[in-house]
Protein backbone atom coordinates (compact mmCIF):
# COMPACT_ATOMS: atom_id res chain seq x y z
CA UNK A 1 0.00 0.00 0.00
CA UNK A 2 0.93 3.49 -0.83
CA UNK A 3 2.17 5.92 1.69
CA UNK A 4 -0.83 8.04 1.57
CA UNK A 5 -2.94 5.46 2.20
CA UNK A 6 -1.53 4.49 5.45
CA UNK A 7 -1.87 8.16 7.00
CA UNK A 8 -5.31 7.65 6.25
CA UNK A 9 -5.67 4.66 7.85
CA UNK A 10 -3.76 5.89 10.42
CA UNK A 11 -6.57 9.33 11.11
CA UNK A 12 -9.37 6.72 10.59
CA UNK A 13 -7.57 4.77 13.73
CA UNK A 14 -7.32 7.77 15.53
CA UNK A 15 -10.79 8.86 14.89
CA UNK A 16 -12.33 5.12 16.01
CA UNK A 17 -10.58 5.33 19.22
CA UNK A 18 -11.81 8.03 20.52
CA UNK A 19 -15.37 7.31 19.51
CA UNK A 20 -15.05 3.87 20.99
CA UNK A 21 -14.08 5.84 24.15
CA UNK A 22 -17.67 7.62 23.51
CA UNK A 23 -19.40 4.45 23.52
CA UNK A 24 -17.60 3.33 26.48
CA UNK A 25 -18.63 6.14 28.67
CA UNK A 26 -22.35 5.78 26.93
CA UNK A 27 -22.67 2.34 28.00
CA UNK A 28 -21.73 2.65 31.50
CA UNK A 29 -25.38 4.67 31.79
CA UNK A 30 -27.89 2.60 33.04
CA UNK A 31 -31.16 3.07 31.16
CA UNK A 32 -31.16 1.48 27.62
CA UNK A 33 -33.66 3.93 25.87
CA UNK A 34 -30.94 6.76 26.89
CA UNK A 35 -27.98 4.94 25.75
CA UNK A 36 -30.01 4.43 22.48
CA UNK A 37 -30.88 8.07 22.10
CA UNK A 38 -27.38 9.21 23.01
CA UNK A 39 -26.10 6.57 20.43
CA UNK A 40 -27.75 7.35 17.10
CA UNK A 41 -26.54 10.35 16.81
CA UNK A 42 -22.98 9.37 17.94
CA UNK A 43 -22.67 6.47 15.71
CA UNK A 44 -24.66 8.81 12.38
CA UNK A 45 -21.44 11.22 13.40
CA UNK A 46 -19.07 7.71 13.09
CA UNK A 47 -20.63 6.54 10.01
CA UNK A 48 -20.71 10.29 8.65
CA UNK A 49 -17.17 10.25 9.14
CA UNK A 50 -16.00 6.94 8.33
CA UNK A 51 -17.86 7.01 4.93
CA UNK A 52 -15.97 10.24 3.84
CA UNK A 53 -13.20 9.22 4.55
CA UNK A 54 -13.79 5.89 2.69
CA UNK A 55 -15.30 8.19 -0.40
CA UNK A 56 -11.90 9.46 -0.62
CA UNK A 57 -9.88 5.95 -0.47
CA UNK A 58 -12.60 4.70 -3.00
CA UNK A 59 -11.79 7.81 -5.43
CA UNK A 60 -7.90 6.96 -5.95
CA UNK A 61 -8.40 3.30 -6.20
CA UNK A 62 -7.66 1.71 -3.14
CA UNK A 63 -10.97 0.44 -1.70
CA UNK A 64 -12.03 -1.26 -4.78
CA UNK A 65 -10.22 -4.19 -3.99
CA UNK A 66 -11.27 -3.93 0.08
CA UNK A 67 -14.95 -4.34 -1.59
CA UNK A 68 -13.96 -7.02 -3.71
CA UNK A 69 -12.62 -9.12 -0.58
CA UNK A 70 -15.87 -7.99 1.51
CA UNK A 71 -17.62 -9.61 -1.94
CA UNK A 72 -15.52 -12.62 -1.38
CA UNK A 73 -15.92 -12.91 3.06
CA UNK A 74 -19.85 -12.35 1.95
CA UNK A 75 -19.54 -15.78 -0.53
CA UNK A 76 -17.59 -17.71 2.20
CA UNK A 77 -20.18 -16.47 5.11
CA UNK A 78 -22.90 -17.46 2.86
CA UNK A 79 -21.39 -21.24 2.21
CA UNK A 80 -19.57 -21.69 5.89
CA UNK A 81 -20.75 -21.82 9.50
CA UNK A 82 -18.94 -21.61 12.77
CA UNK A 83 -18.31 -25.01 12.95
CA UNK A 84 -16.49 -24.91 9.77
CA UNK A 85 -13.82 -22.11 10.26
CA UNK A 86 -12.96 -23.96 13.70
CA UNK A 87 -12.16 -26.81 11.99
CA UNK A 88 -10.39 -24.83 9.49
CA UNK A 89 -8.32 -23.07 12.72
CA UNK A 90 -7.89 -26.53 13.42
CA UNK A 91 -6.16 -27.47 9.71
CA UNK A 92 -4.75 -24.07 9.15
CA UNK A 93 -1.08 -25.51 9.52
CA UNK A 94 -1.67 -28.39 7.24
CA UNK A 95 -3.66 -25.94 5.36
CA UNK A 96 -0.45 -23.76 4.99
CA UNK A 97 1.96 -26.73 4.07
CA UNK A 98 -0.44 -27.82 1.89
CA UNK A 99 0.06 -24.43 0.36
CA UNK A 100 3.53 -24.07 0.03
CA UNK A 101 4.34 -27.71 -1.22
CA UNK A 102 1.36 -26.76 -4.15
CA UNK A 103 3.52 -23.30 -4.79
CA UNK A 104 6.48 -24.41 -4.92
CA UNK A 105 7.95 -23.16 -8.58
CA UNK A 106 8.60 -26.43 -9.90
CA UNK A 107 5.33 -27.60 -8.60
CA UNK A 108 3.24 -24.13 -10.15
CA UNK A 109 5.39 -24.51 -13.63
CA UNK A 110 4.17 -28.37 -13.84
CA UNK A 111 0.39 -27.34 -13.06
CA UNK A 112 0.48 -24.07 -15.54
CA UNK A 113 1.66 -26.46 -18.82
CA UNK A 114 -0.52 -29.08 -17.29
CA UNK A 115 -3.50 -26.25 -17.58
CA UNK A 116 -2.22 -24.86 -20.95
CA UNK A 117 -3.08 -28.15 -21.96
CA UNK A 118 -6.67 -28.44 -20.68
CA UNK A 119 -7.00 -25.10 -21.88
CA UNK A 120 -6.03 -26.18 -25.31
CA UNK A 121 -8.01 -29.78 -24.94
CA UNK A 122 -10.83 -28.69 -27.71
CA UNK A 123 -8.13 -29.33 -30.20
CA UNK A 124 -7.57 -33.60 -28.63
CA UNK A 125 -8.59 -35.88 -30.75
CA UNK A 126 -10.44 -38.74 -28.97
CA UNK A 127 -8.49 -41.81 -28.02
CA UNK A 128 -9.62 -45.05 -27.98
CA UNK A 129 -7.76 -48.40 -26.17
CA UNK A 130 -5.36 -48.76 -29.04
CA UNK A 131 -4.75 -44.98 -29.03
CA UNK A 132 -3.72 -45.42 -25.20
CA UNK A 133 -1.55 -48.48 -25.67
CA UNK A 134 0.34 -46.19 -28.39
CA UNK A 135 0.75 -43.23 -25.93
CA UNK A 136 2.12 -45.36 -23.50
CA UNK A 137 5.39 -45.79 -25.46
CA UNK A 138 5.62 -42.21 -24.91
CA UNK A 139 8.88 -41.38 -22.63
CA UNK A 140 7.01 -38.60 -20.80
CA UNK A 141 3.34 -39.67 -21.24
CA UNK A 142 5.45 -42.75 -18.86
CA UNK A 143 6.69 -40.97 -16.42
CA UNK A 144 3.80 -39.04 -16.06
CA UNK A 145 1.73 -42.45 -15.38
CA UNK A 146 4.50 -43.21 -12.95
CA UNK A 147 3.65 -40.19 -11.36
CA UNK A 148 0.01 -40.29 -11.03
CA UNK A 149 0.44 -43.74 -9.80
CA UNK A 150 2.16 -42.50 -7.45
CA UNK A 151 -0.61 -39.81 -6.53
CA UNK A 152 -3.12 -42.78 -6.27
CA UNK A 153 -1.10 -45.04 -4.10
CA UNK A 154 -0.55 -42.11 -2.21
CA UNK A 155 -4.77 -40.75 -1.84
CA UNK A 156 -5.70 -44.70 -1.83
CA UNK A 157 -3.17 -44.81 1.43
CA UNK A 158 -5.00 -42.03 2.74
CA UNK A 159 -8.73 -42.76 2.35
CA UNK A 160 -8.11 -45.98 3.71
CA UNK A 161 -6.47 -44.75 6.92
CA UNK A 162 -9.30 -42.43 6.91
CA UNK A 163 -11.56 -45.22 6.67
CA UNK A 164 -9.91 -47.35 9.07
CA UNK A 165 -9.81 -44.57 11.66
CA UNK A 166 -13.74 -44.36 11.12
CA UNK A 167 -13.79 -48.10 12.04
CA UNK A 168 -12.04 -47.27 14.84
CA UNK A 169 -14.56 -44.76 16.04
CA UNK A 170 -17.65 -46.66 15.10
CA UNK A 171 -16.08 -49.70 17.24
CA UNK A 172 -15.36 -47.44 19.95
CA UNK A 173 -19.08 -46.52 19.98
CA UNK A 174 -20.74 -49.44 19.55
CA UNK A 175 -18.28 -50.88 22.69
CA UNK A 176 -19.60 -47.59 25.02
CA UNK A 177 -23.09 -48.08 23.47
CA UNK A 178 -22.98 -52.09 24.68
CA UNK A 179 -21.87 -51.01 28.03
CA UNK A 180 -23.98 -48.01 28.33
CA UNK A 181 -26.85 -50.46 27.35
CA UNK A 182 -29.73 -49.11 24.76
CA UNK A 183 -30.60 -45.30 25.11
CA UNK A 184 -34.57 -45.98 24.86
CA UNK A 185 -36.34 -48.39 22.72
CA UNK A 186 -36.32 -48.12 19.26
CA UNK A 187 -39.37 -48.47 17.14
CA UNK A 188 -40.08 -51.06 15.37
CA UNK A 189 -40.40 -50.18 11.47
CA UNK A 190 -42.08 -52.87 10.72
CA UNK A 191 -42.51 -56.36 12.35
CA UNK A 192 -41.26 -59.36 10.62
CA UNK A 193 -44.24 -62.28 10.49
CA UNK A 194 -43.81 -65.79 10.71
CA UNK A 195 -43.64 -66.98 7.49
CA UNK A 196 -47.30 -68.96 6.27
CA UNK A 197 -47.00 -72.57 7.35
CA UNK A 198 -45.88 -74.47 3.93
CA UNK A 199 -48.75 -76.83 2.30
CA UNK A 200 -47.64 -79.81 2.30
CA UNK A 201 -47.34 -81.08 -1.00
CA UNK A 202 -49.47 -83.61 -2.32
CA UNK A 203 -48.58 -87.05 -1.89
CA UNK A 204 -46.82 -88.13 -5.12
CA UNK A 205 -48.00 -91.48 -6.11
CA UNK A 206 -45.21 -93.91 -6.06
CA UNK A 207 -43.99 -94.83 -9.15
CA UNK A 208 -41.20 -97.42 -9.59
CA UNK A 209 -38.78 -95.02 -11.79
CA UNK A 210 -38.16 -94.89 -15.50
CA UNK A 211 -34.74 -96.15 -16.79
CA UNK A 212 -33.09 -93.72 -18.38
CA UNK A 213 -33.11 -92.95 -21.95
CA UNK A 214 -30.47 -94.84 -23.91
CA UNK A 215 -28.00 -92.21 -24.73
CA UNK A 216 -28.66 -91.46 -28.33
CA UNK A 217 -31.48 -93.32 -28.85
CA UNK A 218 -34.17 -92.39 -31.43
CA UNK A 219 -37.44 -94.06 -30.92
CA UNK A 220 -37.94 -96.78 -33.83
CA UNK A 221 -39.95 -96.29 -36.42
CA UNK A 222 -42.50 -99.00 -37.32
CA UNK A 223 -40.96 -100.88 -39.35
CA UNK A 224 -42.20 -100.94 -43.20
CA UNK A 225 -42.92 -104.86 -44.01
CA UNK A 226 -40.56 -105.59 -47.18
CA UNK A 227 -40.83 -109.53 -47.21
CA UNK A 228 -43.46 -112.35 -45.71
CA UNK A 229 -41.31 -115.37 -44.89
CA UNK A 230 -43.49 -118.72 -43.76
CA UNK A 231 -46.24 -116.11 -42.46
CA UNK A 232 -43.84 -113.39 -40.48
CA UNK A 233 -43.30 -110.22 -41.78
CA UNK A 234 -39.70 -108.61 -42.42
CA UNK A 235 -38.48 -105.21 -42.90
CA UNK A 236 -36.22 -104.35 -45.43
CA UNK A 237 -33.00 -104.80 -43.05
CA UNK A 238 -34.52 -108.09 -41.76
CA UNK A 239 -35.82 -107.47 -38.53
CA UNK A 240 -39.42 -108.52 -37.52
CA UNK A 241 -41.97 -105.89 -38.35
CA UNK A 242 -43.83 -106.70 -35.26
CA UNK A 243 -42.03 -108.01 -31.95
CA UNK A 244 -44.93 -109.84 -30.66
CA UNK A 245 -44.75 -112.31 -33.89
CA UNK A 246 -41.02 -113.45 -32.16
CA UNK A 247 -40.74 -117.16 -31.05
CA UNK A 248 -37.56 -118.64 -29.69
CA UNK A 249 -37.54 -121.20 -32.60
CA UNK A 250 -37.99 -118.09 -35.01
CA UNK A 251 -34.61 -116.82 -33.12
CA UNK A 252 -32.96 -120.10 -33.62
CA UNK A 253 -33.39 -119.82 -37.84
CA UNK A 254 -32.85 -116.40 -37.43
CA UNK A 255 -29.51 -116.66 -35.88
CA UNK A 256 -28.81 -119.91 -38.27
CA UNK A 257 -29.34 -117.30 -40.85
CA UNK A 258 -26.80 -114.79 -39.34
CA UNK A 259 -24.32 -117.50 -39.11
CA UNK A 260 -24.70 -117.62 -35.33
CA UNK A 261 -24.52 -120.39 -32.97
CA UNK A 262 -26.64 -120.02 -30.02
CA UNK A 263 -25.86 -120.69 -26.34
CA UNK A 264 -26.73 -119.96 -23.06
CA UNK A 265 -24.85 -116.69 -23.22
CA UNK A 266 -26.54 -115.56 -26.35
CA UNK A 267 -30.19 -116.07 -24.73
CA UNK A 268 -29.20 -114.02 -22.05
CA UNK A 269 -28.70 -111.40 -23.91
CA UNK A 270 -30.74 -111.55 -26.48
CA UNK A 271 -33.67 -111.88 -23.35
CA UNK A 272 -32.30 -108.54 -21.77
CA UNK A 273 -32.31 -106.97 -24.99
CA UNK A 274 -35.96 -108.23 -25.51
CA UNK A 275 -37.13 -107.05 -21.63
CA UNK A 276 -35.36 -103.66 -22.38
CA UNK A 277 -37.57 -103.05 -25.83
CA UNK A 278 -40.59 -104.22 -24.09
CA UNK A 279 -40.01 -101.82 -21.15
CA UNK A 280 -38.25 -98.30 -22.82
CA UNK A 281 -40.17 -99.22 -26.81
CA UNK A 282 -36.77 -98.56 -28.42
CA UNK A 283 -34.33 -101.01 -29.18
CA UNK A 284 -31.64 -101.59 -27.12
CA UNK A 285 -28.18 -100.47 -28.60
CA UNK A 286 -24.61 -101.75 -28.23
CA UNK A 287 -23.74 -99.03 -25.07
CA UNK A 288 -27.33 -100.00 -24.09
CA UNK A 289 -27.12 -103.58 -23.94
CA UNK A 290 -23.95 -103.93 -22.17
CA UNK A 291 -25.75 -101.92 -19.07
CA UNK A 292 -28.60 -104.08 -19.14
CA UNK A 293 -27.23 -107.26 -19.84
CA UNK A 294 -24.22 -106.89 -18.10
CA UNK A 295 -22.05 -108.00 -20.72
CA UNK A 296 -18.64 -105.91 -21.91
CA UNK A 297 -18.48 -104.99 -25.72
CA UNK A 298 -15.74 -107.23 -26.09
CA UNK A 299 -17.81 -109.99 -25.10
CA UNK A 300 -20.73 -108.21 -27.37
CA UNK A 301 -18.52 -108.70 -30.14
CA UNK A 302 -17.21 -112.43 -29.41
CA UNK A 303 -21.00 -113.59 -29.34
CA UNK A 304 -22.03 -111.52 -31.94
CA UNK A 305 -19.06 -110.41 -34.18
CA UNK A 306 -20.81 -108.77 -36.97
CA UNK A 307 -22.48 -106.01 -36.23
CA UNK A 308 -23.53 -107.19 -32.44
CA UNK A 309 -26.25 -104.47 -32.38
CA UNK A 310 -27.87 -105.02 -35.55
CA UNK A 311 -27.62 -108.76 -35.26
CA UNK A 312 -29.03 -109.26 -31.75
CA UNK A 313 -32.08 -107.14 -32.95
CA UNK A 314 -32.55 -109.48 -35.71
CA UNK A 315 -32.16 -112.30 -33.44
CA UNK A 316 -34.20 -111.35 -31.12
CA UNK A 317 -37.29 -109.73 -33.02
CA UNK A 318 -36.90 -106.22 -32.17
CA UNK A 319 -36.19 -103.29 -35.02
CA UNK A 320 -32.83 -101.69 -35.97
CA UNK A 321 -31.32 -100.06 -33.49
CA UNK A 322 -31.03 -96.49 -33.59
CA UNK A 323 -28.46 -94.09 -32.32
CA UNK A 324 -24.39 -93.93 -33.01
CA UNK A 325 -23.21 -95.92 -29.92
CA UNK B 1 -21.96 -108.14 -48.85
CA UNK B 2 -19.56 -105.73 -47.10
CA UNK B 3 -17.26 -108.69 -45.49
CA UNK B 4 -14.60 -106.62 -45.92
CA UNK B 5 -14.95 -103.36 -45.84
CA UNK B 6 -12.82 -101.23 -44.18
CA UNK B 7 -12.12 -97.46 -42.90
CA UNK B 8 -9.34 -95.84 -42.19
CA UNK B 9 -9.91 -92.81 -39.80
CA UNK B 10 -6.92 -89.96 -39.45
CA UNK B 11 -7.51 -87.94 -36.25
CA UNK B 12 -5.34 -84.83 -36.23
CA UNK B 13 -7.19 -82.46 -33.90
CA UNK B 14 -7.20 -82.57 -30.19
CA UNK B 15 -10.43 -80.67 -29.42
CA UNK B 16 -13.28 -82.30 -27.56
CA UNK B 17 -15.55 -81.23 -30.13
CA UNK B 18 -12.70 -81.91 -32.77
CA UNK B 19 -11.71 -85.80 -31.86
CA UNK B 20 -15.74 -87.03 -31.20
CA UNK B 21 -16.39 -87.56 -35.50
CA UNK B 22 -13.73 -89.29 -35.54
CA UNK B 23 -14.35 -91.75 -32.82
CA UNK B 24 -18.05 -92.07 -32.77
CA UNK B 25 -17.52 -92.96 -37.12
CA UNK B 26 -15.24 -95.88 -35.80
CA UNK B 27 -17.84 -97.12 -33.58
CA UNK B 28 -20.25 -96.84 -35.81
CA UNK B 29 -18.35 -98.58 -38.55
CA UNK B 30 -17.53 -101.77 -36.22
CA UNK B 31 -21.32 -101.86 -35.37
CA UNK B 32 -22.16 -101.82 -38.38
CA UNK B 33 -19.45 -104.68 -39.51
CA UNK B 34 -17.25 -102.43 -40.78
CA UNK B 35 -13.37 -102.86 -40.36
CA UNK B 36 -12.24 -99.52 -38.49
CA UNK B 37 -8.57 -98.34 -37.43
CA UNK B 38 -8.16 -94.57 -36.43
CA UNK B 39 -4.64 -92.90 -37.04
CA UNK B 40 -3.87 -90.08 -34.57
CA UNK B 41 -1.72 -87.99 -35.69
CA UNK B 42 -0.34 -83.90 -34.89
CA UNK B 43 -2.53 -82.59 -32.28
CA UNK B 44 -4.93 -85.61 -32.32
CA UNK B 45 -2.05 -87.69 -30.29
CA UNK B 46 -3.09 -85.80 -27.21
CA UNK B 47 -6.32 -87.82 -27.71
CA UNK B 48 -4.89 -91.61 -26.72
CA UNK B 49 -2.38 -89.42 -24.51
CA UNK B 50 -2.84 -91.36 -20.67
CA UNK B 51 -2.56 -87.54 -19.32
CA UNK B 52 -3.80 -85.21 -21.85
CA UNK B 53 -7.29 -87.89 -22.70
CA UNK B 54 -9.11 -86.84 -19.66
CA UNK B 55 -8.29 -83.19 -19.98
CA UNK B 56 -9.93 -82.52 -23.74
CA UNK B 57 -10.67 -78.86 -24.08
CA UNK B 58 -13.19 -76.93 -26.74
CA UNK B 59 -11.85 -74.55 -29.49
CA UNK B 60 -14.05 -71.73 -29.45
CA UNK B 61 -11.93 -69.07 -30.84
CA UNK B 62 -12.27 -68.85 -34.44
CA UNK B 63 -15.45 -71.16 -34.09
CA UNK B 64 -18.80 -69.16 -35.94
CA UNK B 65 -20.90 -72.07 -34.50
CA UNK B 66 -19.65 -71.97 -31.39
CA UNK B 67 -21.65 -68.58 -30.49
CA UNK B 68 -19.26 -67.40 -28.48
CA UNK B 69 -17.38 -63.94 -29.51
CA UNK B 70 -13.79 -64.83 -30.82
CA UNK B 71 -12.84 -61.93 -29.11
CA UNK B 72 -14.25 -63.54 -25.34
CA UNK B 73 -13.57 -66.69 -26.98
CA UNK B 74 -9.68 -66.11 -26.74
CA UNK B 75 -9.61 -65.28 -23.15
CA UNK B 76 -7.48 -67.65 -20.75
CA UNK B 77 -9.53 -70.30 -19.16
CA UNK B 78 -11.87 -70.14 -21.97
CA UNK B 79 -11.28 -73.31 -23.61
CA UNK B 80 -11.06 -75.34 -20.52
CA UNK B 81 -14.26 -73.52 -19.27
CA UNK B 82 -16.17 -74.76 -22.26
CA UNK B 83 -14.64 -78.08 -22.48
CA UNK B 84 -15.77 -79.01 -19.13
CA UNK B 85 -19.81 -77.42 -19.71
CA UNK B 86 -19.15 -80.15 -22.81
CA UNK B 87 -17.98 -83.07 -20.51
CA UNK B 88 -21.00 -82.15 -18.09
CA UNK B 89 -23.47 -81.87 -20.67
CA UNK B 90 -22.18 -85.37 -22.38
CA UNK B 91 -21.96 -87.29 -18.92
CA UNK B 92 -25.95 -86.06 -18.47
CA UNK B 93 -26.76 -87.26 -21.87
CA UNK B 94 -24.90 -90.24 -20.54
CA UNK B 95 -22.62 -90.12 -23.36
CA UNK B 96 -19.62 -92.08 -23.58
CA UNK B 97 -15.95 -89.38 -22.55
CA UNK B 98 -12.99 -90.07 -24.78
CA UNK B 99 -11.78 -92.41 -22.51
CA UNK B 100 -14.27 -94.61 -22.74
CA UNK B 101 -14.94 -94.06 -26.12
CA UNK B 102 -11.11 -95.34 -26.69
CA UNK B 103 -11.63 -98.63 -24.38
CA UNK B 104 -15.38 -99.28 -26.80
CA UNK B 105 -13.56 -98.90 -29.48
CA UNK B 106 -10.58 -101.13 -28.56
CA UNK B 107 -13.52 -103.57 -27.00
CA UNK B 108 -15.07 -103.56 -30.31
CA UNK B 109 -12.11 -104.62 -32.29
CA UNK B 110 -11.20 -100.91 -33.64
CA UNK B 111 -7.54 -100.91 -34.15
CA UNK B 112 -6.07 -97.92 -32.87
CA UNK B 113 -2.40 -96.10 -33.64
CA UNK B 114 -0.55 -93.31 -32.98
CA UNK B 115 1.95 -91.36 -35.52
CA UNK B 116 5.55 -91.48 -35.28
CA UNK B 117 6.56 -88.23 -36.38
CA UNK B 118 4.27 -86.77 -34.02
CA UNK B 119 5.57 -88.68 -31.11
CA UNK B 120 8.81 -87.41 -32.00
CA UNK B 121 7.73 -83.76 -32.61
CA UNK B 122 5.69 -83.80 -28.69
CA UNK B 123 8.84 -86.22 -27.00
CA UNK B 124 6.49 -88.82 -26.15
CA UNK B 125 7.33 -92.53 -25.92
CA UNK B 126 4.60 -95.22 -26.42
CA UNK B 127 4.59 -95.75 -22.30
CA UNK B 128 2.77 -92.28 -22.25
CA UNK B 129 -0.03 -92.97 -24.20
CA UNK B 130 -3.31 -94.94 -23.30
CA UNK B 131 -3.14 -98.70 -23.46
CA UNK B 132 -5.60 -99.05 -26.29
CA UNK B 133 -2.98 -98.07 -28.63
CA UNK B 134 -1.96 -101.10 -31.08
CA UNK B 135 1.44 -99.15 -32.14
CA UNK B 136 3.32 -96.45 -33.24
CA UNK B 137 2.89 -96.25 -36.79
CA UNK B 138 4.47 -94.08 -39.75
CA UNK B 139 2.83 -92.53 -42.86
CA UNK B 140 3.50 -95.19 -44.86
CA UNK B 141 2.74 -97.90 -42.69
CA UNK B 142 -0.79 -96.29 -42.66
CA UNK B 143 -0.81 -96.29 -46.60
CA UNK B 144 -0.52 -100.38 -45.77
CA UNK B 145 -3.27 -100.50 -43.56
CA UNK B 146 -5.39 -98.87 -45.42
CA UNK B 147 -5.64 -100.60 -48.21
CA UNK B 148 -8.65 -101.42 -50.07
CA UNK B 149 -10.49 -99.10 -47.08
CA UNK B 150 -12.38 -96.22 -47.36
CA UNK B 151 -10.17 -92.83 -45.59
CA UNK B 152 -11.75 -90.17 -43.63
CA UNK B 153 -9.80 -87.50 -42.26
CA UNK B 154 -11.22 -85.56 -39.41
Amino acid sequence: MSDPTKTELTLIAERLDALTAQVARLAERPRQDDLYDELVPVVRAMMGSAMGRLDAMERDGTLAFVRELGGVGQKVLANFSAADVRQLGDAVVTILETVRTLTQPDVMRVAADAGEAIQHADSAKPMGLFGMMRATKDDDVQRGMAVMMEVLRRVGHGVNAIAAKQQHADDKKAKLAEILGPKRQRKVLGTERAAPPKALPPPTPVVKAAPPAPACAVPAKPGQVAAVIDGVAFTADGNLVDAAAWTRGLATALADAERVALTDAHWAVLDAARADFAATGSSPNIRRLTQVAGVSTKDLYVLFPRAPGRTIAKIAGLPKPAGCL
Amino acid sequence: MTANRKVAIICSKAGLDECYPALILANAARQSGIDAFVFFTFWGLDVITEEKVDHLHVNLAGNPASGMPTMLAGLPGMESLAGRMMRKQMTELSLPSVREMLQILDEAGAELYGCELAMQMFKRKKEELVPQVKDVITAGDFYDLAEGAQIIFT
